[in-house]
């Protein structure tokens, strides 16, 4: 197996790091002010989405079924 | 199957030449974001997370995709790709439907009303497949391996289902009818066989528009033995032959469905993310309907490390990553930048995939590779109309400069 730092790069390492940066700050910003993270911080009486599924919808997404609609 | 993908050849260098750089940015990435996971969440969450990354990869490697297998069909006469997504459907449907009625407690099936809504969704994704340069699976993939013409999809998919989110009540009020399970009423032999049957149907017409264009049908999708190099280096660095990925991507449904309670599905994380972003600039999500049902109202609220399809989403970005890395090809599809229309067509197809894809009930994989592995109608009838939409997206594409 062989390195390709002699090769021609066609993207910027800089950039790929900023990039993958804000994603991951996004993703931790999302996650400390969400019920899960304060479940875990040891809040009660907090309701997260974990373990919970709407298995009475009518589609992934959690649509309704059409004959329940007026 | 993108555009990059297509244009993925053997690897022809006598050395195994690896992106370094890329590799380890992609593990860094996979245990920084995997031990989040572990920490904050669940075992069964990084479970997901590896099969996500997993599939990631099986994409790459596999150059296993939708978009160019419609379109080879269609322009080239060439039909490996089509068969190999109905020997994936078959296969899939063989493991996931008897588990999906085993008597289980906690599973659910990728099943979705039948009506205006999912004729008209999934007739415009089929048309954004082809101007986007993806679909859901591919989109993502091609991302992962560098690839800035499908960041442009990307971002305008998530443009696009969230306008979907905001309508789809509306199109759910149009004429259709209740989701329709076919082991309902065939049973689950019955609706195995019968699924067989129109999937072998597919793959007769394909075969006959082959061989009525080349006098021969290349069986590219039946080839298991690895091209060049030892099974080990074509693991890792690709490209492999279509069986591998298609067990797979068969095995990645199945483990998700297993360990989720649900089928693999992509899009719905698109309608998170984007929701999440208007909130942050102050937009009231809950003044529409579709973000007041329970499922959508709860990923909104939650972090997004506890939604099943963001959390294989994220792991399917780092395998395709890892994977271009291995192969040393990251950001090899952009190295020629796209000129004026080609943007606009990324745009213009971004979004109707992610409009399409929310009316439709799902993407590709969501509502067609899912939707068929749970014997559902609604998978059918998008299949048909995604077709539809598709080779209009094809006559399309010369005009935004996008090769056939």
């Amino acid at each position: 197996m062989e390195g390709t730092e002699s090769m021609e790069r066609a993207y910027s390492r800089a950039r790929i790091l900023v990039m993958l940066g804000i994603i991951l700050a996004l993703i931790l910003v999302d996650h400390l002010n969400s019920p899960t993270f304060a479940f875990n911080s040891g809040q009660g009486n907090v309701e997260t989405a974990l373990t919970q599924r709407d298995e009475t919808a009518c589609a992934p997404c959690g649509a309704p079924c059409p004959s329940t609609r007026d | 199957m993108t555009d990059s993908a297509v244009l993925q050849p053997g690897l022809q260098q006598p050395g195994w030449q690896v992106d370094r750089f890329i590799i380890s940015t992609a593990l860094v990435g996979l245990a920084l974001l995997g031990g989040l996971i572990w920490l904050e969440t669940a075992p069964f969450m990084v479970a997901l997370f590896a099969v996500g990354t997993m599939l990631g990869m099986a994409l790459y490697h596999g150059a296993f995709g939708f978009t160019a297998g419609w379109r080879n069909i269609v322009v080239k006469k060439r039909g490996a790709g089509m068969r190999a997504q109905l020997l994936l459907f078959g296969v899939t449907s063989l493991i996931m439907v008897p588990m999906l009625h085993s008597g289980q407690e906690g599973l659910v099936g990728a099943v979705a009303p039948v009506g205006t809504s999912l004729v008209v969704g999934s007739f415009l994704f089929g048309l954004g497949m082809q101007l986007g340069g993806g679909c859901g699976s591919g989109t993502l993939f091609t991302v992962g391996a560098g690839n800035i013409r499908m960041v442009v999809t990307l971002v305008f998919f998530i443009v696009g289902a969230v306008l979907g989110s905001m309508n789809l009540p509306w199109w759910l009020d149009q004429p259709g009818f209740d989701p329709v399970p076919l082991v309902n009423t065939l049973g689950i032999s019955g609706a195995i066989l019968a699924q067989f049957v129109g999937l072998g149907l597919i793959a007769w017409w394909v075969n006959r528009i082959e061989r009525k264009a080349h006098g021969t049908i290349e069986r590219d999708e039946l080839l298991w033995k690895s091209q060049g190099h030892g099974v080990l280096r074509t693991l890792l660095s690709g490209r492999w032959p279509f069986t591998w990925a298609i067990l797979i991507l068969a095995a990645g449904n199945a483990l998700t469905l297993a360990i989720g309670g649900a089928p693999w599905s992509i899009t719905f994380a698109f309608n998170v993310w984007g929701a999440k972003a208007l909130e942050v600039v102050g937009v009231n999500m809950s003044q529409f309907e579709f973000w007041t049902w329970d499922y959508p109202a709860m990923a909104l609220k939650d972090s997004v490390l506890t939604n099943i399809p963001s959390v294989m989403n994220f792991g399917l970005l780092l395998g395709a990553m890892l994977a271009a890395g291995l192969a040393n090809r990251f950001n090899e599809a952009s190295r020629n930048r796209p000129e004026g229309r080609q943007f606009l067509a990324a745009v213009v197809g971004g979004s109707l995939l992610g409009y399409g894809a929310r009316l439709g009930f799902g993407c590709n994989i969501g509502a067609l590779f899912s939707g068929i592995a749970s014997a559902s109608l609604h998978a059918w009838v998008w299949f048909a109309s995604a077709f539809v939409g598709s080779l209009i997206g094809i006559r399309l594409r010369p005009w935004f400069r996008l090769p056939n």
